[in-house]
């Protein structure tokens, strides 16, 4: 055989296998890494050809959903990783992740005052830490296996005009009721190294600008709590969430706000989950985050009964509400083996509910808690706190909110969201339409048969993926890290393992 | 659709390669069925003219009847080019077909920016705003060709319109060149023949560009992105020049590769198109670099618009200036093209008068940092369509940005270092040396020499598409630079 041919022959057939797999092996259909459904084939109509997007869809469906996805795309961050230059010194090892497609930012512009007398983080502990910031607008922090990623924020600090509107808003309408706003920041503000300052604005002048906006509502200062913790694992270093003891000391500075009793953690029986690797290793694509497994530790209380019951709601594939359960009694904490990467769902199991605890605890006082994902972690805190614990997440709420108040016997409704979704307009927008939406507000689209439903119940073995509890920001939002969180439904971790923990004290 | 896309790859080119292998049997049969000479009807053209189109509508579903319009009028001219015998009533028709090509082209590509630039002076137009077909600008220039070969009887008249339509539409050039003139393949449409050779170089050369593409100039891309958009803003002097020597890269590994693709297609179905790069950034001068930089544009011009209007013999200046104008224009209809068109036009005048005279004198290594400064600054006026950005752009370059050396610099330098060499050396005709090196090496070899060389590309190959498939899964920003000109 000439050389040529023989050249031929063999491209030919490596070509052919790959064809071969890529064309009849089965799709993937999601991805582990980047914790999200992969595209599925689109729907025709004549409409989306003429424009092009019934094609364009056809390829970005096909490259989703290739056949060992995952693999492939781990072999994509190792070739990333191959071209940095590793002979760099322990103290120059900073990378930035620059957000994949960064619009500009909000329009607004950054704030000039304000900035004075915020209290800096006590001593951020990694001030000089060594980082990297890798894309999606994500820094790096340090080596593995200690390695800590944060997601930059690029809001002004008179951002969240939305946000301040909604919760004055309520406080107005409901002027009987008390109404806190708790903006939580993202590890960034905390832990991002000096010189990496200029990736990720500060949060803490943005929080306060928008307490400071509050008319008759109060602004929790869970951040200057949380600034004086940050020796302690107060956020997780691989996901993209705050850790279960920063939401301690959130809830600790919300009791205080609403002049409620608090116990501390020796109130509590510690639980560890080990080598947990969140979600920040599928969005950084950074193998360097995958090689820094953490211990992912809660607390369930042990000396407060408390009594969790779920309406779960059924969502279509756009994650609009079409069915709403009836009330089950359900487990607040799920147990999750050692490293399962969805242990964040530890609380409530799926951001997919309607939350209802009834403590032990007797004071006539009945929390409110509307929340991102950010907010699941608190509500466990408070069982010592208040009568009731009502959880509503942001995003799922079918009931008109005056009336589910008025009906619950609320005393005090808590906004639990972190800054991306503060400075939402989109977010603080859903919020304000509880306030009018009819009861039982289920989508329109609940009579497509067509739409698969996701359900999230308690007790199921297998987890479906469940939408973004990550910090959902709209285009509308701080745009440095334009991570995949801007796709709303993009869902955080999907467990198979779910063993639900019986320690609820009925 | 993009040739770095996995659909193109995976599903697109399987069928058609299926499809264009039983045409040629066809073909075959068709040849040894015909008692007189070859037959006219050629099944490899009608697949390949079916799966361009398919490939075209795939990104513009309705402006592929635009397309077909174009090569209609196209072929009406040439037939009336060829068919009339008096010289004015020959050029009467090619006025007419130029006419019409650049009616089209001023229409879907200029409109909304003549109108702009009317409401900018007070005259209201109420243009419609139309969207950029895709690679208009390159079908139109080889329409242009066609006819103007034809008039000038350096190609015969196409008279089926099948095989004028295969000419402008071939996938493989269709969208971003390089801009293949009518007489170049004139022939080969006809009658072609694929060699074991050509379809090895052919493939060999689509791998290198692929790699080239996704793996050398997306990952630039995001560098160049982090600071030449998201950074613009605060932008260090640093940070200016990272993003610029990133972007001065990857457009050039973007539209090599793009054009090593395409030229590895066409070798692989028996066309041999005109290079179009020839390491553009060893230049010694800006006039070298623009002999080596889209070479299928440059010559373009030069055969159909600089020389026609007088070449070197009179106005010259006015020439260059025209020329110059029209190469920034074709770009894109933005002030900063025409600025940048005019920019080299501006140079290369200066640089006849001067350097040219004397450059024997100057030692190679001046020439060549003087060239790619002035070839990155206009890189530079290249990027931002946006006035607003190049100011702050400039300004940071020149010295008004901060001199700090941060954590987004260092990054861009230090976690990206081996792309930067990789990058750098690739510029250089390094990727010759080394198949020289290794046909020295192994070639002697008895026996296995040959086929030794034949297995480094099949290792070369193979690696470049396996990686370039890691890099395309997840990957979002993917279009080629070139086809939005």
């Amino acid at each position: 055989m000439s050389p040529h041919k023989y050249y031929i022959v063999l491209v030919t057939l490596a070509f052919s296998c790959i064809a071969v797999v890529f064309l009849t092996f089965p799709r993937s259909k999601y991805s582990e890494l980047e914790k999200r459904d992969l595209a599925k084939f689109p729907e025709y109509s004549p409409e989306k050809l003429r424009d092009n997007s019934f094609t364009k869809e056809i390829s970005s469906w096909f490259s989703d959903s290739e056949p060992y996805r995952d693999e492939l795309m781990t072999l994509s961050m190792k070739v990333n990783d191959a071209k940095k230059f590793s002979m760099r010194s322990e103290e120059d090892a900073v990378s930035f992740l620059a957000a994949d497609d960064g619009d500009a930012n909000d329009a607004q512009s950054p704030a000039s005052s304000a900035d004075e007398d915020i209290p800096q983080a006590a001593g951020n502990p990694l001030a000089n830490e060594n980082a990297k910031i890798a894309h999606s607008g994500i820094i790096i922090v340090g080596k593995e296996p200690n390695v800590r990623s944060l997601m930059a924020f690029g809001g002004s600090a008179n951002g969240g005009g939305e946000f301040v509107n909604t919760v004055n808003k309520y406080k107005q309408e409901m002027p009987e009721v008390n109404v806190y706003a708790m903006v939580i920041p993202l590890a960034s503000e905390y832990y991002t190294p000096d010189k990496a300052k200029k990736a990720s604005k500060p949060q803490a002048p943005f929080i306060e600008s928008v307490y400071a906006r509050l008319k008759g509502a109060k602004g929790v200062p869970a951040h200057r709590e949380l600034a004086a913790h940050t020796g302690e694992g107060i956020y997780l270093r691989t996901d993209h969430h705050w850790a279960p003891l920063g939401a301690f000391y959130a809830a600790k500075s919300l009791a205080r706000t609403a002049g409620v009793p608090f116990k501390g953690l020796e109130a509590y029986d510690e639980k560890t989950i080990h080598n947990f690797v969140g979600s920040m290793y599928g969005y950084s694509k950074d193998i360097s985050v995958k090689k820094s497994p953490e211990n992912f530790i809660y607390h369930i209380p042990n000396g407060v009964a408390y009594n969790t019951t779920y309406r779960t709601y059924t969502v279509n594939s756009n994650y609009k509400v079409t069915k709403e359960s009836a009330p089950a009694p359900g487990p607040f904490f799920y147990k999750f083996k050692d490293g399962s990467g969805g242990a964040y769902s530890t609380f409530m199991g799926s951001d997919m509910k309607l939350t209802k605890v009834k403590t032990g605890t007797n004071n006539n006082r009945r929390l409110l808690i509307i929340k991102d994902s950010y907010g699941n972690a608190v509500p466990g805190y408070l069982f010592y706190s208040f009568g009731e614990v009502h959880v509503v997440d942001f995003r799922y709420f079918t009931h008109n909110m005056k009336k589910y108040v008025r009906d619950n016997g609320i005393t005090d409704i808590a906004f639990v969201v972190n800054c991306f979704n503060a400075y939402s307009s989109s977010a603080a927008k859903k919020m304000a339409h509880f306030l009018t939406q009819g009861d039982n507000s289920v989508s329109p689209s609940a009579s497509e048969p067509q739409q698969k439903t996701k359900e999230t119940k308690p007790a199921q073995k297998e987890t479906k993926h469940e939408p973004d509890s990550r910090p959902a920001h709209d285009d509308k939002t701080p745009a440095l890290p334009a991570t995949p969180e801007n796709q709303e439904q993009a869902p955080a971790d999907p467990t198979p393992e779910i063993i639900p923990e019986t320690s609820d004290k009925q | 659709m993009v040739f770095s896309d996995l659909f193109f790859l995976f599903a697109f080119i399987p069928a058609f390669a299926i499809c264009y292998l039983l045409a040629n049997l066809i073909d075959k049969r068709l040849l040894r069925m015909s008692a007189e000479g070859k037959p006219r009807f050629k099944a490899r053209n009608l697949t390949l003219v079916i799966f361009s189109l398919l490939f075209y509508a795939w990104g513009e579903a309705v402006y592929v009847f635009l397309m077909l319009i174009c090569v209609l009028i196209n072929y009406a001219a040439g037939l009336g080019i060829a068919r009339f015998e008096s010289r004015k009533r020959r050029k009467a028709a090619l006025i007419v077909g130029l006419a019409l090509d650049l009616a089209l082209l001023g229409t879907f590509k200029y409109l909304g920016f003549f109108s702009q630039a009317f409401a900018q002076i007070g005259i209201e137009t109420n243009a419609p705003q139309l969207a950029l077909p895709i690679g208009i600008s390159f079908y139109i220039f080889q329409s242009i060709s066609y006819l103007v070969d034809v008039y000038r009887r350096e190609s015969p008249v196409q008279r089926r319109f099948i095989d004028l339509l295969l000419y402008i539409s071939m996938f493989p050039q269709l969208i971003a060149g390089p801009i293949v003139r009518y007489g170049t393949v004139a022939h080969e449409i006809h009658d072609r023949h694929v060699t074991a050779a050509d379809f090895a170089d052919g493939t060999y050369r689509f791998f290198i560009g692929l790699g080239k593409k996704v793996i050398i100039a997306n990952m630039l891309s995001e560098i160049a992105e982090q600071f030449l958009v998201k950074g613009i803003d605060d932008l260090s002097i640093w940070g200016a020049i990272i993003g610029i020597c990133a972007f001065t890269l990857q457009i050039y590994f973007d539209f090599s590769g793009y054009s090593d693709m395409a030229i590895g297609m066409g070798r692989c179905m028996g066309f041999h198109f005109c290079e179009n790069f020839n390491h553009p950034y060893c230049c010694k001068s800006v006039t070298d670099f623009w002999r080596r930089w889209h070479m299928s544009l440059g010559s373009f011009f030069r055969d159909y618009a600089y020389i026609p209007m007088g070449g070197n013999r009179r106005h010259q200046a006015l020439n260059l200036l025209t020329v110059w104008f029209l190469t920034g224009m074709w770009h894109g209809a933005s002030w900063n093209f025409i600025i940048w068109g005019l920019y080299f036009g501006l140079v290369l005048a200066i640089e006849k008068f001067t350097i040219m005279k004397v450059i024997d004198r100057i030692p190679a290594i001046l020439l060549r940092i003087y060239s790619l400064l002035i070839v990155i600054i206009g890189w530079g006026i290249f990027y931002f369509d946006d006035f607003g950005q190049m100011k702050k752009f400039f300004s940071s370059l020149s010295g008004r940005g901060s001199l700090e050396f941060g954590l987004l610099e260092e990054s861009a330098l230090w976690d990206n270092f081996w792309l930067w060499i990789a990058a750098v050396l690739l510029c250089m005709p390094l990727r010759r040396w080394l198949e020289t090196a290794t046909d020295k090496v192994l070639s002697p070899i008895p026996a296995i020499g040959p086929h030794a060389v034949a297995t480094v590309r099949v290792g070369v190959s193979v690696c470049l598409l396996i990686l370039s498939v890691a890099l395309l899964v997840g990957a979002t920003n993917n279009a080629f630079i070139y086809t939005r000109f």
